[in-house]
Parts: C-alpha cells; sequence; structure tokens
C-alpha cells in the first residue's frame, strides 16, 4: 500500500478511535453483550448458546450503526470541511484519498469487532460456555459485510448529501440480506424476463448473506474454509467494484 | 514577461457551476488568462466574488475548467500528482482536522509530499518556529486561535520548501502585525527565489508586495502587468495646492478656476491641479489675489485608483472625482 494512503488511512483511524460517540457505542454494546446473561435466563434454551446468538446480533447491529454513519461521513465531510483542499492540493491522487478513506475506518471497525468478540467469547466462558472459535469467525463474517458497507457507503457520499447517504446504505444493508430470496422467487417465475431481471438485480445488488454464519456459529457448525475463501474474493470483487465506481466518481468532483 | 521561465500559464480558461434547482450552469471564469514567471511575486487581485479563488482551485486541480488550458512547471495541471510535490498551497481560511495537534498535522502533510522521517521532523519544528508557534505544536488544532490557524496554514503549504507558492487570501483574518509578518514572509521567500502567487482583495498588500498584478472582476481579466506599467509613467495624478488666507470671492473670481477645481478647507484654500505646468500658473494668479501657497505635492497614482478606475468601471459605480482639466 502506498505511503499517502497508509498515512490517510492512519489519520481517518486517528480521527475515528477519537470520536467519542465511537466510545459511546462501543460501551452500550458491551453493555448489552455482558447482560446478554439475563436476556439467555428469560429465554427457553440452551443459556450459552443464546448468549452466543445475542451477543453476535449485537456486534452485527453495532458494527452496522458505526459503519454506515461514520462511512457517509467519510469523504463528505471532508468536502463540506474543506479539509480535502489541504489533502488533495498534495500529491496525492483522489482514488488514493478514496481507498485511504475507507482503509481507515476499516481498521477502526476491525479493532471495535475484535474487542466485541474478545468480550463476547469471555462472557460466554464465564458462563460455562466451551471455548467457541465460531464467535471469532462468525465476527469475521460480520466485519467483511461492514467492510462492504463502507464501500458502498464511500461510494454514496461521494455524489450525494450524507442523509441520502445514510438512506440509501441502510437500504442496500435490508436488500443486501433478502437479495438471494428474489433470485429464489424470481426464478420461480413463468415470464423469461421476470428471471432475467431477478438475476440482473441479484448479480448487481450486494448478497450479503454471504457473510452470514452466526447461525452455524450458534449450533456449533464451522464455516468451511472454502466458504471462508469465497466470502473473501467476493468482498474483495463486489467491495473493489463499488470502491473503483467511487474513486472514479470522485476524480471528476468539482470542488466549489 | 521576458526573460523569465513560466510556472503557470492560464490559457482562455473558463469555468462555471451548475446551480439552483434544475443546475443551471453559471459562469464563474470567463476566457481568463495570465501567467507567472519564475521568482515572481504576483498579486491577484478582484473583489469578493470575482473568481479568485475558483481560479486558485482549478491551478491545484481541486476544479476543473469547462475550457482552456492550465499549465503548472509546463505541465497540464492536475495531470501528475508529482507536480504538487513543487507547488505549496494555502487556501482561504483553511481548515483542519481539529483532533489533531498542530506538529501532528504538518506530520501527516509531511508524510503526504514523501518527505523522509528526518527532513520531516526537522522541517516541522523550523516551520512552527518560523510562523510563531513554536509553542503551539502539541496543542489541539481545536485550541488554535484564528491567526493561529493561518499561520498553521502557511506552515503546511512551506513545509517542503516549494518552489511555487500559491496563497489564497493569506491575510485574511491577520491582525495589522500579522499581516506585516506575513508580508516579510512572502518578501523573504522571494529572496530565497521561489515564486509567489497570492490572491487578495486588499490592494494595500498587493501593492506592498507584488512585482506584477493581474486584476479580475466577474471572471474576467480586467488589468495585468508591473505595477509601474499599470500606473502609467511618473505616475501624477493631479498636483494638490494649498493657499491661504482663503480669497475673497471677487477675488476667487479673478483667477478664473474651473467649476468644483478648488473648495475650503478650514482657513486655506485647496486646489487640484491637472499638472505641474497647471500648478505654476495657478501659483501668480493666487498671489495676485492675496493668497500664498501653502504647499504643493504630487498626488500619484496608485493601484487603488487604477483598481477603482477598471473595477468601478465594470460595475457602473461612480469614479473617483476627476482633478482639474480632466
Amino acid at each position: 500500500m502506498p505511503d499517502r494512503i497508509l498515512s490517510i488511512a492512519a489519520n481517518t483511524f486517528r480521527e475515528t478511535i477519537r470520536n467519542k460517540i465511537m466510545y459511546a457505542i462501543l460501551a452500550f454494546a458491551l453493555l448489552v453483550i455482558g447482560l446478554s446473561y439475563f436476556l439467555a435466563d428469560l429465554s427457553v434454551g440452551e443459556l450459552t448458546r443464546i448468549i452466543v446468538d445475542v451477543g453476535l446480533a449485537c456486534i452485527h447491529f453495532f458494527g452496522v450503526i458505526v459503519a454506515v454513519f461514520i462511512g457517509i461521513t467519510l469523504v463528505n465531510q471532508e468536502m463540506e470541511r474543506r479539509t480535502v483542499y489541504l489533502i488533495l492540493s498534495k500529491p496525492v491522487r483522489r482514488w488514493e484519498f478514496v481507498v485511504g478513506k475507507a482503509a481507515g475506518l476499516s481498521g477502526t471497525l476491525a479493532l471495535i469487532v475484535l474487542v466485541m468478540a474478545v468480550v463476547l467469547f469471555l462472557v460466554h466462558r464465564a458462563y460455562g460456555g466451551r471455548p467457541e472459535a465460531g464467535i471469532f469467525i462468525a465476527s469475521a463474517g460480520i466485519y467483511m459485510e461492514l467492510v462492504l458497507l463502507i464501500c458502498l457507503a464511500s461510494l454514496f457520499s461521494t455524489f450525494t448529501t450524507p442523509v441520502l447517504s445514510a438512506i440509501f446504505t441502510i437500504a442496500m444493508f435490508l436488500v443486501g440480506h433478502v437479495s438471494k430470496d428474489l433470485l429464489f422467487f424470481g426464478g420461480r417465475s413463468d415470464v423469461p424476463a421476470v428471471r432475467w431481471l431477478s438475476e440482473g438485480v441479484f448479480y448487481a445488488l450486494p448478497n450479503l448473506e454471504n457473510f452470514n454464519w452466526k447461525n452455524e456459529v450458534v449450533y456449533g457448525k464451522l464455516r468451511s474454509a472454502g466458504v471462508l475463501l469465497n466470502a473473501g474474493s467476493y468482498l474483495v470483487f463486489y467491495g473493489g467494484a463499488v470502491l473503483l465506481l467511487a474513486c472514479l466518481l470522485f476524480a471528476r468532483k468539482d470542488f466549489k | 514577461m521576458p526573460g523569465t521561465d513560466r510556472l503557470v500559464e492560464l490559457e482562455r480558461v473558463s469555468k462555471s457551476y451548475p446551480a439552483g434547482f434544475w443546475r443551471r450552469r453559471v459562469g464563474i471564469l470567463s476566457e481568463l488568462s495570465f501567467s507567472v514567471g519564475k521568482n515572481e511575486i504576483v498579486g491577484f487581485l478582484g473583489p469578493n466574488g470575482a473568481g479568485k479563488t475558483t481560479t486558485i482551485k482549478i491551478l491545484n486541480h481541486l476544479a476543473i475548467p469547462d475550457s482552456g488550458k492550465v499549465r503548472v512547471f509546463g505541465e497540464e495541471a492536475g495531470q501528475s500528482p508529482e507536480i504538487r510535490r513543487r507547488i505549496g498551497f494555502m487556501p482561504e481560511q483553511p481548515y483542519f482536522y481539529e483532533y489533531l495537534t498542530g506538529g501532528e498535522f504538518l506530520r501527516l502533510c509531511g508524510h503526504l509530499y514523501g518527505m523522509g522521517r528526518g527532513e520531516m521532523n526537522r522541517s516541522v519544528g523550523e516551520m512552527l518556529g518560523r510562523l510563531g508557534l513554536a509553542g503551539a505544536g502539541g496543542k489541539t488544532i481545536r485550541k488554535y486561535s484564528k491567526g493561529m490557524m493561518q499561520r498553521l496554514g502557511l506552515a503546511q503549504a512551506l513545509l517542503h520548501d516549494p518552489e511555487l507558492v500559491i496563497l489564497d487570501e493569506p491575510m485574511s483574518g491577520l491582525d495589522p502585525m500579522g499581516r506585516m509578518e506575513v508580508r516579510n514572509l512572502i518578501r523573504d521567500l522571494k529572496t530565497a527565489g521561489k515564486t509567489v502567487l497570492f490572491s487578495s482583495h486588499i490592494v494595500s498588500d498587493v501593492e506592498a508586495l507584488c512585482d506584477r498584478v493581474v486584476m479580475i472582476d466577474r471572471g474576467k481579466k480586467v488589468a495585468e502587468g508591473s505595477l509601474e506599467e499599470l500606473v502609467g509613467g511618473g505616475g501624477v495624478q493631479y498636483v494638490e495646492l494649498v493657499f491661504s488666507p482663503v480669497p475673497s470671492p471677487a477675488r476667487l473670481a479673478a483667477v478664473s478656476l474651473p467649476p468644483d477645481a478648488g473648495s475650503v478647507l478650514g482657513d486655506a484654500y485647496v486646489v487640484k491641479a491637472h499638472d505641474t505646468e497647471e500648478a505654476n500658473r495657478l501659483i501668480p494668479r493666487f498671489r495676485e489675489a492675496g493668497a500664498l501657497v501653502r504647499s504643493c505635492y504630487p498626488v500619484k497614482k496608485r493601484l487603488e485608483d487604477i483598481y477603482m478606475e477598471r473595477v468601478a468601471r465594470g460595475d457602473g459605480r461612480e469614479r473617483a472625482v476627476p482633478p482639474v482639466g480632466s
């Protein structure tokens, strides 16, 4: 990674890590994970399994909040505050700026997801669960999904307002978890156009279920290496394409 | 600009931005052409909204022109980011990452300029000291005053010892002492062989510093040249004569002054003569009217007069009161 991307990523990491809202979200997430025992106690079923279930849902939910709401401000805020003038007037290519910003937030999210996963692992152990490596594997899946959301948020923030970026990114998140269903129902249609359309929409929209291994982990089934590799490749290609589009749009951006 | 290398060249550059609900394009620059030669201080002068900042953004590839050619160091602007290593740029009222300290921000800039660690640390210390921020390097920028921010903006522009320095309204928001320091800094840059292009709407700053001036109004160039070229040969606008005591109306009538050429100021009578010849003709006539000359001095044409003429002409605003005979 060129030094300039690293410098921008490190600065973004520093910016987000010094953001007090981030700590509030993290503290709340850790509190919920810590209290999952009481929630599990109220539920019917195996206690430790419900702790993992609630804990992973918590990591997912709070991770998405950070990815979307900080992701949409990544590029936009730099333009609004005009700090972008100071960066892009230096020998920095515009794509390096976009990639650096996304990489910096990805680094912050890696840290947050890791902290939450470790806390969940310890809580799970404290209540008698056996050492569960699946927590980290499922968290890695969640993290990959969050990185894809950062790429999408970066794309939207290059050409629209933060509010619209948030709406678009959340819409992508919601659709991304049902895009496989669209393909399934479209495929059952007798009309060829509907089948092609559903197939087209499926490939154009993100398939975030590729990264969802929470159920397997809860039921003690670890994902095979092939599935992990497949998800990683999907992230690289889909996320890369989204980020490429963001870079192309940003390259022609006029700063008023 | 004979005998100088051109570091910056704009050729018939036009720029417009979409505005309003229908995104209709509003013209900002219209066929603007000028150049900046090596080791010159060029003042880019114009009223607010004239298009100075847009031009400077185009030079730094922050805005893309609709048409025309922009060359910096002989290369098309924006083609190679490496060219920007040779430029130091300070935007108007620079904004910074407020969570960083001044030192951290300068080090970030050093990394982006591709400076080595040793060179960067040395330069950061030197810049903080040179711009009066030596004690503020460890303070978060959030706590900086407006003047300190402006100094930090200058420090980041000069950190890598650039050949060309582009400053957008560098004196904006500074107190008189700060303005003087910036003026001295710009002079020092020229002495060190650097080239400076700076924009301002304050004529006295431009007049005090610049080898050449480019004046724009509403996106169009209205004047370009050295101060001497702009104010004309000698540059005498009129000759002011002060006589006392004030002659009586009957005696004043005998002097036969053109209407509105003179006025009473306290116990003196002030006359604006068109030139020295006219002043020499008037002095004996006033002596005959019983008034002696107390002072006589030529009022030179200043850049501000040129600015008012050129900008006022385009705006339909009234020009300065013309002297006798004009």
